[in-house]
């Protein structure tokens, strides 16, 4: 029988109120030393990835929060308890360096959309001589590139923009750009628990700030983007 | 709804926006482009492959236009050297389109989410 | 696309679709696995679209199988 990991933990010996979890299975604590794996039985080694084994995996993972900050592990994590155990002590210390590093935090996240420019400033003129299609092609790749580079500029300015708004409030960040996309910026906060109403307010005083800018603010919640933790194995071929 | 300690961290996390639609929209996509099953027939492994080594030298063939670019606007190339490599680079291009359409993939197809560091192309 | 269809359509979901596409973006956000034995990370493919991990399972399952055809 397999087991279904959903986060590390630590400081906790029993779980309170756990939900259940994939496939309505009971949820316990696997626990070795200080460290402690929230985890439920499986008998499939590949997790379909549905409605409900998402939510019921944000949910476990959820369910701690209030009372320690949990590394998720990705989802479809399934292992059995060998392995488990093996990792746990192959890994303490990094995985104690991890837990320290998101403790007492949440993550806090927000997204900007941009509507996408359609008026650009005139290109500075190149002087080329208007012959071949070789120079032409070039002439073509140039616009473009002056125009992603602009993009580019832009998502870089938004990007300061919420790091100035949130000075002081964030452990730290894990930015996505995607200058050419609607979807421009997402980023992930590891904040601590009690600045949380401070990120809002700081985030709601910005949004006035740039009204063409559409900007979403969600959690807290666990610290999914900052957890570096995964179960590795060694394949057929050996690579890990 | 306010944050407060009567509303625990367990609960479920706020969501604030003024555009939900705009962003329900947006986020749609990331569910869109999740794997739905494994395929293991020989012509999708081919075309995962293809797909992996397409993107890759269509990574490389875009950093060498923008050096091109760049040497250009330097002002060290002749006009004839311009030419030159504008034609050498449009004969890439073109042969790429042709190695993509022979595997049925499209420019969006080739763009591999690389998370953090953004898209690829 | 099965699975997926499920995920926004189908039965009652008392919240609200953003909330779900959130929590699916959190949850989902450093990938998954998707055959349990096998690692997700071949030097640095942990940094690749989660479709190349399909491809990997794919490519070793695939080996498998020729292998076993050999052998016949």
């Amino acid at each position: 029988m397999k087991l279904y990991a959903y986060c590390l933990t630590e400081g906790l010996d029993t779980l309170d109120h756990a939900p259940t979890g994939i496939s309505d299975a009971k949820v316990s604590l696997f626990k070795h030393e200080e460290l402690g794996v929230l985890v439920s039985n499986s008998e499939i080694d590949v997790v379909r990835v549905t409605r409900d084994n998402a939510l019921a995996h944000a949910a476990v993972v959820r369910s701690v929060l209030d009372r320690t900050t949990p590394l998720p592990f990705r989802f479809g994590t399934v292992v059995d308890e060998q392995q488990l155990k093996s990792y746990l002590t192959a890994r303490k210390s990094a995985l104690q360096t991890q837990l320290e590093h998101v403790r007492g935090c949440v993550e806090m996240n927000v997204k900007i959309i941009q509507q996408v420019q359609n008026d650009e400033p005139p290109l500075p003129e190149h002087g080329l001589a208007p012959e071949g299609p070789g120079t032409a092609f070039l002439a073509e790749k140039r616009r473009e590139i002056i125009g992603e580079e602009r993009k580019t500029e832009h998502g870089a300015e938004l990007s300061t923009l919420v790091r100035e708004a949130l000075e002081g409030l964030i452990k730290d960040e894990q930015v996505t750009l995607r200058p050419a996309e609607r979807l421009v910026f997402a980023a992930a906060h590891l904040v601590e628990r009690s600045s949380v109403q401070t990120f809002r307010e700081k985030m709601s005083e910005a949004v006035k700030r740039r009204p063409e800018l559409h900007f979403l603010v969600s959690g807290p919640w666990p610290p999914y983007s900052f957890a570096n933790i995964e179960l590795e194995f060694l394949t057929q071929f050996g690579v890990t | 709804m306010a944050f407060s300690p009567e509303n625990p961290l367990s609960a479920e996390p706020e969501i604030e926006t003024s555009h939900v639609d705009e962003f329900v929209e947006q986020l749609r996509c990331v569910t869109d482009s999740l794997p739905s099953r494994i395929n293991i027939d020989a012509q999708s492994v081919e075309q995962g492959l293809a797909k992996l080594v397409l993107t890759l030298i269509e990574f490389i063939r875009r950093l060498l236009e923008k050096q091109a670019v760049r040497r250009m606007e330097g002002g060290d190339l002749s006009p004839e050297q311009i030419e030159e490599l504008g034609l050498a680079l449009m004969r890439l291009e073109a042969k790429l389109n042709e190695l993509k359409s022979q595997f049925g993939l499209t420019d969006e197809d080739l763009n591999l989410d690389l998370g953090p560091i953004g898209r690829l192309i | 696309m099965a699975d997926f269809d499920q995920i926004l359509v189908g039965e009652e979901w008392e919240g609200s679709e953003l909330s779900l596409l959130e929590t699916l973006d959190h949850v989902l956000n450093r990938g998954l696995v998707i055959a349990g034995e096998i690692t997700i990370s071949v030097a640095n493919i942990d940094l690749i679209f989660i479709g190349l991990n399909v491809m990997v399972s794919s490519v070793e399952t695939a080996q498998e199988v020729l292998r076993k055809r050999e052998l016949q």
